[in-house]
């Protein structure tokens, strides 16, 4: 019985059982839902988001918070889209996006380490910038790129696994060992969970929280590159809301506010919720705007059953 | 004891100041290795100071520290750790959500290649040190889902596996019940047999008998006598020591004849399901005051009076009838101000004006009207200012730039607006200079000569015994003496607070 209760208690494990019945209520009602076709698509779907939670859970982990994530994936997407169609080689153009957003990341944590400023603000400031950089780059329109970044979707592995969902679960896997096993991971939950006993116990704090948000800011680049691929072009607005998805997927995997706490793959478990939620609303056909609603609807549910368990930590 | 010749560890003259506060004068003390040196003294004797300063998280005002011929004016922490000095704080340390083993090991990780964390080693360091001091934990667990006896276990730990030449334990068995704490006191006997030096701070006097090797006594920051030997001594010789002040520590203040009229009554009151009943009154023109060492529950008693906390069961009485206070709302409808412990936290807006913050609590009793102009108020709070004499350039002032005692007066000045009936003050003079200290001790004597009343919670010996007319001494959650004008003296208390017999 106890058992029983630590495994319900335990977010993954409450999230792949809400996961594995929406499957099975869904798939029962229309068999499309559940063919590997349509799961692929999910996966798909989820996969910008994906990589920016990684980035987003890694933060919060650390007891902060990037809410400029969004903007950066724009930014760094557009400065490969315009190298792109100045005709500059795809290597050139990618080594650019991926420095873009590391700057950014390590612009977000200096400020928020040398000022000792509250990440929340801080980021949505730095966001704006990221934006407005953005826009004069791409001065409000769409940037084609001549179908240059479409092997990340056509390149299939094993004939069936898109490359960008590769990317996807690589991102998770390298993510997720690194919190786990890594010295660096370990002492970011350490800092996340207790800064002061971890500046006490002769951590650099500042140091670790830097390349965290510059580490997540490199990654935030591979995001961009899925993204401006799935849509096959890119605007300066393209990123701006995903921070806040992401957010909400760490949230429903368990990674607290708070810092210190949570699991990567239940992050990644939050958000393949929100993919799976997405895809059979569509494959049910329920009406765009009650769609709307519903997704709200188990945020705000999910939210609430994770926190109930918090509630009796207390 | 080994090594009794030369000290590991001398602090010389080390004083410290904190503003309007000397918190430690003159303090020498000589540390050796293998030995269990214990300090005692009462609330605010400069214990917990003088610990900081030797484990880097302070520096002295004045004086030095010497450790392996090396003179330092000042230790950081990690200087204090890379030499062996390691303190276990009172307060929790450890990250909840990790595991006992990486607690342990945090900022000192062991790894393998490329950053991996080596889990098995780690586990096997910590093993052995187990094994070498006999204490069993699961080190798998979460520290969120340990007793709190075994969190101590882990950060006792914590302190072992980083070399340590001196541990500092403090107050380790306050939260522990007798068997958990005589685990503990075994282990630091075992760890003052392997050469380490052991500072222990502790308000259980037997448990400092029991394991002492030398016992020095601090009062009011300075050390009143460090016992070389500790067979012959009794409680009574400690507590003697602890207490003893000259009298002009002592504020002489006018005492009025008290009413017989009950104006507030405690019964039967259990602040939840198991904790003890706590029965007490309070008659107009009476100050009482409330003592207890920290953590023997005297804030969480006076916080449900004024519903700032909800209760188990009991009844509260204002002028003999009974009231239902839930919340501080219903509080301030029956004339009770609670004038709270930690001003800058719980008594301010810091960054708000003089004048919104003194009128804060009268706002809910003005009458209702839509709009309100703070501004066209300050006739209100003139009279109260100069009473207090607040000393603010103008009443637009954000309080954070006011003086700890003037900022204390704004508090006091709010509910005194509201010409509250019942006033609880909850370490009203901490932290502010003697001269605010007098001024407070004033206003409390003229609010009992209004026929108003007091109850003072305060951990300052001398204030408590030269405003109360009665002191009641709470231990463990309850009331356990009552003392009575010549019964209330320093020997009195300290003994019935720390549970000796007197």
């Amino acid at each position: 019985m106890r058992k029983a209760k630590a495994i319900l208690n335990d977010q993954r494990i409450l999230l792949a059982i809400v996961i594995l019945l929406m499957v099975i209520i869904v798939g029962t009602i229309s068999p499309k839902f559940v063919q590997l076709s349509n799961i692929m698509a999910i996966f798909q779907q989820v996969s910008v988001l994906g990589v920016l939670t990684m980035c987003m859970s890694l933060l919060i982990i650390s007891g902060g918070i990037d809410l400029s994530l969004g903007n950066m994936m724009a930014l760094s997407a557009v400065v490969v889209a315009s190298l792109l169609m100045q005709g500059k080689s795809l290597l050139l153009a990618v080594t650019a996006g991926v420095l873009t957003s590391t700057v950014c990341g390590l612009f977000n944590g200096l400020i928020i380490t040398t000022f000792q400023t509250i990440p929340l603000i801080i980021t949505l400031g730095t966001g704006q910038i990221f934006n407005g950089i953005s826009l004069l780059i791409a001065g409000g329109s769409f940037l084609q790129f001549e179908n240059k970044l479409n092997f990340l979707r056509e390149i299939k592995l094993f004939n069936y696994i898109p490359l960008m969902v590769a990317i996807m679960l690589l991102c998770v896997g390298f993510m997720g060992v690194l919190v786990n096993k890594t010295k660096f991971g370990r002492r970011v939950v350490a800092i996340g969970g207790n800064e002061k006993n971890a500046y006490l116990s002769g951590i650099n704090v500042k140091l670790y929280k830097i390349i965290a948000y510059t580490l997540s800011g490199a990654m935030v680049s591979i995001a961009g590159l899925i993204l401006a691929s799935r849509l096959n072009s890119i605007t300066a607005n393209a990123g701006s809301g995903y921070e806040l998805d992401a957010m909400v997927a760490c949230v429903m995997g368990g990674v607290t506010l708070d810092g210190g706490r949570g699991t990567i793959i239940g992050a990644f478990l939050g958000c393949l919720l929100t993919g799976v939620i997405s895809n059979a609303l569509d494959i049910l056909g329920v009406h765009a705007y009650v769609k709307i609603i519903i997704t709200g609807a188990i945020i705000v549910t999910a939210v609430v059953l994770s926190n109930i368990s918090s509630l009796k930590r207390e | 004891m080994n090594n009794m010749n030369v000290p590991l560890i001398t602090l010389r003259s080390i004083s410290k100041e904190f503003p309007g506060v000397c918190a430690l004068s003159d303090v020498s003390l000589d540390l050796y290795s293998g030995e269990i040196h214990c300090i005692v003294g009462e609330n605010g004797a400069g214990k917990s100071t003088l610990m900081k300063i030797l484990s880097g998280a302070y520096s002295p005002t004045s004086g030095q520290i010497v450790l392996n011929n090396e003179i330092y004016d000042e230790l950081d922490p990690e200087t204090a750790q890379n030499l062996g000095i390691q303190i276990v704080y009172q307060e929790n340390d450890l990250v909840h959500s990790m595991n006992a083993v990486e607690n342990i090991f945090i900022g000192r990780e062991k790894t393998k290649k490329l950053g991996f964390v080596d889990k098995k080693s780690m586990y096997s360091e910590a093993k052995k040190i187990m094994q070498e001091f006999d204490i069993e934990i699961d080190l798998s667990v979460k520290i969120e889902n340990m007793s709190v006896s075994d969190q101590q276990f882990v950060k006792i730990l914590k302190a072992l596996v980083n070399n340590s030449r001196l541990l500092i334990l403090d107050e380790p068995t306050s939260m522990f019940n007798i068997e958990d704490s005589t685990k503990v006191l075994e282990l630091v006997k075992k760890i003052a047999n392997q050469g380490i030096s052991v500072v222990y701070i502790s308000h259980f006097l037997q448990e400092v008998l029991d394991i002492a090797d030398r016992i020095t006594v601090l009062r009011d920051g300075v050390v009143v006598k460090t016992y070389e030997e500790v067979k012959n001594i009794t409680m009574g010789d400690l507590t003697l020591h602890m207490v003893g002040r000259p009298i002009d520590k002592f504020y002489q203040r006018d005492k009025i004849k008290i009413s017989e009229e009950k104006r507030l009554e405690v019964c039967d009151l259990k602040l939840n399901k198991n904790s003890p009943e706590v029965n007490f009154f309070v008659k107009k023109g009476e100050i009482v005051g409330i003592y207890g060492l920290v953590g023997s529950g005297r804030t969480e008693i006076v916080r449900t009076i004024s519903g700032a906390d909800r209760f188990y069961s009991g009844t509260i009485k204002v002028d003999g009838v009974s009231v239902n206070i839930n919340s501080p709302k219903d509080g301030i409808a029956v004339g009770i101000a609670h004038i709270t412990e930690d001003r800058q936290q719980l008594g301010l807006n810091l960054c708000h004006s003089v004048l919104e913050n003194l009128l804060i609590v009268k706002l809910q009793q003005m009458r209702k009207s839509l709009l309100y102009d703070y501004k066209k108020q300050g006739s209100r709070v003139q009279s109260i200012i100069d009473k207090l004499k607040i000393r603010t350039p103008n009443l637009l002032q954000k309080v954070i730039y006011l003086s700890g005692g003037n900022q204390q007066k704004v508090v006091l000045g709010k509910w005194l607006i509201t010409d509250a009936q019942i006033y609880i003050f909850d370490e009203p003079t901490r932290g502010i200079d003697i001269n605010a200290k007098y001024e407070f001790y004033e206003y409390m004597t003229e609010l009992v000569k209004q026929g108003k009343s007091v109850i003072m919670i305060s951990s300052d010996m001398p204030e408590i015994i030269s405003m109360s007319d009665r002191v009641l001494v709470v231990r463990d959650g309850s009331i356990k003496d009552e003392f009575t004008q010549d019964e209330i003296n320093e020997q009195n208390i300290v003994c019935s607070a720390l549970g000796v017999a007197i």
